[in-house]
């Protein structure tokens, strides 16, 4: 089967709904509602309508957000089912993404609850409880009275294996970054074998993107936590993603290797970010934050090349995904800033 | 119904500075005035012309109508229409006054959303134990029975509210206690600080079980009705100040359409100078408003369309409600040119007769017209009803088509693939499937195609005709008379449409040799040939020539073999295009020919099944594909002879097309 047949059909919807997308321009009028009710109301003539009928009926913004999570599953999985073989696979294989978000959510409920004794009433029925890609138990694990029991909820998946290198003890003393951090890795692990299947001008295009995210979340660990939060030289590199094109860099090992005190993270940037985007001298948190939004700019950019360039490969659903992925979250971030009242500009500032 | 666009004249008028509001109003009452920006004057007069700032910001008004808009929607009310606009009552708009009303409302709906969502989580909570109790997950839940030492249970309730649980007395001295396992590291201090004694009595757990579960069916339905009765209020607090909000958006949608006229306007010292395009027939009436609106202080001028270049007036087109599905098909291609003929009626003519002869059948027509019948009716009743994939104008669409199926259905003797009465014309199932009698009128395929292709050369006869009307019209005679399009390029169609029928009656051995044959064809392509050189001097003879003698000689030979190459496949490309009109009907017949097969092999009920889902499925995807190939049909074939589509739409401004669905 010709590239053109397997991705025409695909490429047809995606450019269409696109260009819908770009249509309903529903950030802008979410932004310029003046409160969270006539945000709402901007959502009734688009896409996301069963979003306001969520709101309609609880008046809570946290349900709106599962039904986000709800759409954005069912977009990965509609697409997978006009792919056959290895690019079905490797399309359902991007769910394991929102699975193990989904899985840190709930692991972050159960540590509130067993751990800091903290009800998790109403919030637990807001965890997405429904096989994404792995038969992870989600009620189990939220009920689970101790970390054995988490455990168990995650049986016959990859998870299990992480999650048995951790105790009770070991999370309570440390929290849940490292495990968090296996998590986020074990999936780049499992979607890069599923690369491996493609044909040569998907996989190229695929670990494109993939390697180009793993360098932004690389040097996103590095400044956070190597520069912000000076971690010691081997925890720093056991959170970095063994891969791409950061990892493998000498400026990042002579970076890491540097006693903590006397890392720059702005020599660090002169080699990854253009001239005109090299940061300042300002405060760190704002430097983090600016360094973030520079990463996930270059990001976005990369992305809107996809659409640009050989419209027959996986990249179209790749770009597609990522670009509904942004408007969820902005309209996520939006919504919340609206019900906290926070002005048009401000809001504006946050999103980028 | 106009045969020809709308005649149209463009109206300056002269009103003085301190009448101007009045002839706002007036203009915007009639709504027949299609504006145009004074730009005509000599550049002095212009250098004198000033515009005035509007007074009030046309993107804050249409926030405020768009919030309000929003805000009865929510309401589930019906946004209001043309009937409440009234000029008379235009006023000022109280921007900032408006803004509080909106805020005041929204701040209202808050509040309200903010006690549903505390509802609604307190809801979950109960939804979590109440599924875990119906689905027996015991091993989520912890039910206790004891009782209360120390303090009170109504205490004791307050204290485990935070978890959810459910503390409910047995009888005057045991309780029992329901929460989930997971906070049973909260829980069970609380009930310690509360001397709780643990009771084992089978008999009062049996009990304890039942009276729990009566509580959590009652608290979820008092939870349940508590979320929609909040609901209720947000709709009742919108419903409330109902007038109110009508009255802002009306005097908002007055303001936007006031201050788009104005907005035209251009002012010297104590004058008004407008100008806008009004179809002829209502020409007067403006001008009485305006004479009227001014009290006489007024000048008006008029000036003919025809003394102004032809692209840049505006083109009205009428048809009859009737004809409307008709008329968006035209409007989905383009506007026609100002002058031209109004292709309307002859595209519903054509697209009908086309989507006859592709799907003629008075049974699977009936359904459509039914299902066009039904659907035009439920928009009717339910103007606010969102379209779905039949769309208004598809329904309305469907009825003709039905029609259309139905009169050449009985022409064809179908009727639901059935011969149930002798055919009008010829039986097509039989000429398909090769069992027509000899003498039958049309007895086989080919009979079909001929047919179409004979339709086909009609349909382009029509727009030849069509385009010699147009060029006429716009007096370009040299055009008519010796473009591809024009006469020359007709009768070149006419020769090959001869000798294509020769050829086929002579059994496809010899074209005919009439002897008029290469005299005709030779002075056409002369004719054809001297086309520049005669539009050359033409042009020179009225001062507007472009190009020199030399460059129109270098055109001319390409110019000659482009056209002759697409006079010679265009029209035979064109004309065997309408092929697909027989191979559609053929394709037609031949499915339900096949329909009627499986129905005879399997018999009885199963076989009436099949000749019901077949029927359902030929209606819908033939009825989709013959849809399609006629718009295709019209577009392509017919509109490329005659349609250019270079015309600007008359958009007037008034009080119609006025809430933000319908812009």
């Amino acid at each position: 089967m010709s590239s053109v047949d397997t991705y025409g059909f695909i490429n047809a919807k995606m450019r269409a709904r696109l260009g819908k997308m770009r249509e309903e321009a529903v950030t802008e009028a979410l932004l310029r509602a003046p409160t969270l009710v006539d945000a709402i109301a901007a959502l009734r003539p688009t896409r996301y309508v069963a979003l306001t009928r969520s709101y309609d009926q609880s008046g809570d913004i946290q349900a709106i957000e599962l039904v986000l999570l709800k759409m954005e599953i069912a977009l990965y999985r509609e697409i997978a089912q006009y792919l056959d073989g290895a690019e079905g696979r490797f399309i359902a294989e991007l769910l394991g993404k929102i699975e193990i978000d989904n899985l840190k959510n709930s692991i972050r409920l159960w540590y509130s609850s067993i751990i800091h004794r903290r009800p998790i009433r109403h919030r637990s029925e807001y965890i997405f409880k429904e096989v994404i890609l792995h038969p992870v138990d989600w009620t189990a694990l939220i009920n689970a009275l101790s970390w054995d029991g988490v455990v168990q909820a995650t049986e016959n998946t990859p998870y299990r294996s992480i999650l048995l290198q951790h105790t009770e003890d070991s999370l309570r003393e440390d929290g849940l970054f490292q495990l968090e951090s296996r998590l986020d890795r074990i999936w780049y692990e499992e979607i890069r074998k599923a690369t491996s299947l493609l044909k040569k001008l998907d996989r190229q295009k695929a670990l494109e993107l993939l390697d180009q995210e793993i360098d932004l979340k690389n040097l996103l660990i590095l400044v956070r936590y190597g520069w912000y939060h000076r971690l010691e030289q081997e925890e720093l590199l056991s959170l970095l993603l063994p891969w791409g094109e950061v990892f493998e860099s000498k400026e990042v090992h002579h970076y890491i290797e540097t006693p903590k005190e006397n890392r720059s993270a702005r020599d660090l940037l002169s080699h990854f970010l253009p001239a005109e985007h090299r940061i300042g001298d300002s405060s760190a948190v704002e430097e983090v934050l600016r360094i973030e939004e520079l990463l996930a700019q270059n990001q976005k950019k990369a992305y809107q090349r996809l659409l640009a360039g050989d419209p027959f490969t996986i990249g179209i659903a790749l770009a597609y995904f990522f670009l509904n992925k942004e408007e969820f979250n902005r309209i996520k971030a939006i919504l919340n800033g609206k019900y906290y009242g926070f002005d048009e500009g401000y809001i504006r500032g946050v999103i980028g | 119904m106009n045969l020809f666009t709308k005649p149209m004249r463009l109206l300056t008028a002269v009103v003085l500075q301190q009448r101007s509001d009045q002839v706002v109003k007036a203009l915007l009452q009639l709504g027949v005035l299609d504006f145009i920006h004074i730009s005509r004057l000599e550049a002095d007069q212009l250098a004198k012309l000033s515009s005035k700032p509007s007074t009030t910001n046309r993107v804050v008004l249409e926030d405020l109508r768009g919030r309000v808009e929003a805000l009865l929607k929510q309401g589930h009310l019906s946004l209001p229409g043309e009937s409440t606009l009234d000029v008379s009552l235009l006023e000022e708009p109280q921007v900032e006054a408006y803004r509080a009303v909106l805020d005041d409302l929204t701040q209202t709906l808050l509040a309200l959303k903010e006690k549903q969502k505390v509802a609604n989580q307190a809801l979950l909570g109960v939804e979590e134990m109440r599924r875990y109790f119906t689905e027996s997950k015991w091993e989520y839940l912890d039910l206790r029975i004891g009782s209360v030492k120390e303090g009170k249970s109504e205490q004791l309730t307050e204290k485990l509210s935070p978890y959810g649980a459910f503390v409910e007395p047995i009888d005057e001295e045991f309780v029992t206690v329901l929460s989930l396992r997971r906070d049973i590291a909260q829980v069970d201090p609380l009930l310690d600080k509360f001397g709780w004694t643990e009771e084992s009595d089978p008999l009062l757990q049996k009990q304890a079980v039942v009276l729990v579960q009566s509580r959590l069916e009652t608290e979820h339905k008092r939870l349940i009705d508590k979320r929609g009765e909040i609901e209720q209020s947000v709709k009742r607090a919108i419903v409330e100040r109902k007038e109110e909000l009508f009255a802002i958006w009306s005097n908002l949608r007055l303001n936007e359409l006031s201050d788009q006229i104005k907005s035209y306007f251009s002012y010297t010292r104590n004058t008004a100078l407008f100008s806008g395009w009004v179809p002829v027939d209502q020409a007067e009436n403006v001008r009485n408003a305006i004479v009227e609106a001014s009290g006489g202080q007024c000048v008006v001028e008029w000036t003919e369309a025809t003394e102004v270049p032809r692209e840049s007036v505006p083109v009205a087109v009428t048809s009859p409600k009737a004809l409307e599905p008709f008329q968006k098909i035209v409007n989905n291609y383009s506007t026609p040119e100002y002058g031209t003929v109004n292709p309307t009626i002859f595209v519903m003519i054509a697209y009908l007769a086309m989507f006859g002869l592709m799907f003629g059948d008075v049974g699977q027509g009936l359904v459509l017209l039914l299902v066009g019948m039904f659907g035009s009716r439920s928009y009717r009743l339910n103007p606010e009803k969102k379209e779905g994939l039949l769309t208004r104008n598809v329904t309305n669409l469907l009825v003709y088509l039905g029609l259309s199926s139905m009169l050449f259905g009985a022409l064809f003797g179908s009727y639901f693939g059935l011969p149930l009465l002798p055919p009008l014309w010829f039986n097509f199932e039989a000429a398909v499937e090769g069992h027509a009698p000899a003498t039958a009128l049309v007895h086989d395929v080919y009979g079909i195609l001929g047919i179409t292709i004979k339709f086909g050369i009609a349909v382009i006869y029509t727009g030849l005709v069509l385009n010699w009307v147009n060029l006429f019209r716009k007096k370009s005679y040299v055009t008519m008379l010796l473009d591809k399009n024009g006469v020359v390029g007709g009768v070149l169609f006419g020769t090959g449409i001869y000798m294509a029928f020769g050829f086929v009656g002579s059994g496809y051995h010899s074209f005919p040799s009439d002897p008029w044959i290469i005299p005709t064809l030779v002075i056409c392509l002369v004719l054809l040939f001297a086309k520049p050189y005669v539009q050359h001097v033409v042009d020179l003879k009225h001062n507007r020539a472009s190009k020199t003698f030399g460059q129109v000689a270098a055109g001319s030979i390409m110019e000659f073999l482009v056209d002759v190459l697409e006079i010679f496949t265009g029209y035979l490309s064109n004309t065997l295009s309408f092929m697909r009109v027989a191979g559609l009907g053929i394709a037609h017949a031949s499915l339900m020919g096949t329909f009627k097969y499986l129905q005879s092999m399997v018999g009885g009920v199963g076989g009436v099944l099949i000749f019901i889902a077949g029927n359902l499925l030929v209606i819908v995807l033939e009825g989709l594909s013959s849809g399609i190939q006629s718009l295709r049909l019209n577009y392509y074939e017919f509109f490329s002879r005659y349609f250019t589509g270079r015309g600007i739409a008359y958009r007037p401004v008034g009080l119609k097309r006025s809430s933000s669905d319908n812009r």
